[in-house]
């Protein structure tokens, strides 16, 4: 045990001034990182409720935009793989935006291509600090959203009405 | 889905990966044009062409950098024989997923300007290999298959400099 004495007091007392995390203040806050982890799974949860949306009202669409629909549940996948969840806790499935399905196949097709390139260009603002790893990931999911842009605008020539 | 990525990567030897995967999409579309005609030849020679435009532009980046780029080798292994429209067109995919690869590569690095440059890198030739494919895949540029291609032994610029 530790006594107090003349020398250890002031010791004592520059140990607690050190800035650091205070245990008895909760949880530390989440680091850059892990929150642009998150915001890459509620982006790619939007994505796939605006996929599932479109392909339920139309139908005819939906063979085309069910590979895009796997391969975004895949990015999410392997997304939601890189958090370490606590015990007991898992990342909410939260869909935060909910666009309405436009009144035909080629607008709905815009809205989805929109979102997509909207979507790539958002992994590319999360490469700065991310780890290797990380970046990589982000960086093969922008590549991948890049190709459904492309898919779709074809998609959409043959679905001018 | 392979890591074997992860860690962080130097600039120059990410960089002459690529113009080495660059280097190898221009041999091959040389001999994947000769199998195509119509429109498919013309999409090679135009894909061809740009493959040329970003090794040069790769060079440019590695001479600033003061370090002599990898030469091309003067021919390459080719992974199957090419005797077919349908052969050269997985040729075409399989150089451009490549390419693709090589690019994710230089996103290990981390200077955040480079990194951004591989990324947007990434994207042409995921959609090349994706249009020779037919179909897309989740993660481009992801996994651990070696380069599509490879110098044949023995032939001048097989090794990559640091």
């Amino acid at each position: 045990m530790l006594a107090a004495s003349a020398t250890t007091l002031p010791l004592f007392g520059a140990l607690s001034a050190c800035a650091g995390p205070d245990p008895l203040k909760g949880p530390p806050p989440l680091s850059a990182d892990v929150r642009a982890l998150l915001q890459a799974v509620t982006a790619e949860q939007n994505l796939i409720w605006i996929y599932k949306r479109t392909m339920a009202s139309y139908s005819a669409l939906a063979p085309s935009l069910g590979a895009l629909l796997a391969e975004h549940q895949a990015h999410l996948a392997q997304l939601r793989g890189r958090i370490v969840e606590p015990p007991g806790k898992s990342v909410p499935a939260t869909v935060t935006s909910k666009p309405a399905v436009p009144g035909t196949p080629a607008t709905a097709l815009a809205q989805l291509r929109a979102a997509e390139q909207s979507a790539s260009t958002a992994q590319l603002r999360r490469l700065a600090g991310a780890s290797p790893s990380l970046a990589q990931l982000y960086a093969s999911i922008a590549a991948s959203e890049a190709t459904h842009v492309t898919t779709l605008t074809a998609l959409a020539r043959r679905n001018p009405g | 889905m392979d890591e074997q990525q992860a860690s962080s990567a130097q600039p120059l030897p990410a960089l002459q990966a690529a113009l080495a995967a660059e280097h190898a999409a221009v041999y091959g579309y040389g001999v994947a044009g000769a199998m195509l005609t119509g429109t498919e030849r013309a999409a090679a020679l135009a894909d061809w062409r740009s493959h040329q435009v970003a090794r040069d532009t790769l060079e440019a980046m590695i001479v600033k950098l003061g370090a002599t780029p990898v030469a091309a080798s003067a021919a390459y292994e080719l992974p199957f024989a090419v005797r077919s429209a349908r052969s050269a067109r997985r040729l075409a995919a399989a150089l451009e997923d490549g390419v693709t690869q090589a690019y994710l590569g230089v996103v290990a690095v981390t200077d955040t300007t480079l990194r951004t440059f591989g990324a947007l890198a990434m994207r042409t030739p995921a959609n090349r290999a994706a249009a020779w494919r037919g179909s897309t895949i989740a993660f481009p540029g992801m996994g651990d298959s070696p380069p599509p291609i490879s110098p044949r032994p023995g032939m001048p610029g097989d090794t990559v400099p640091a």
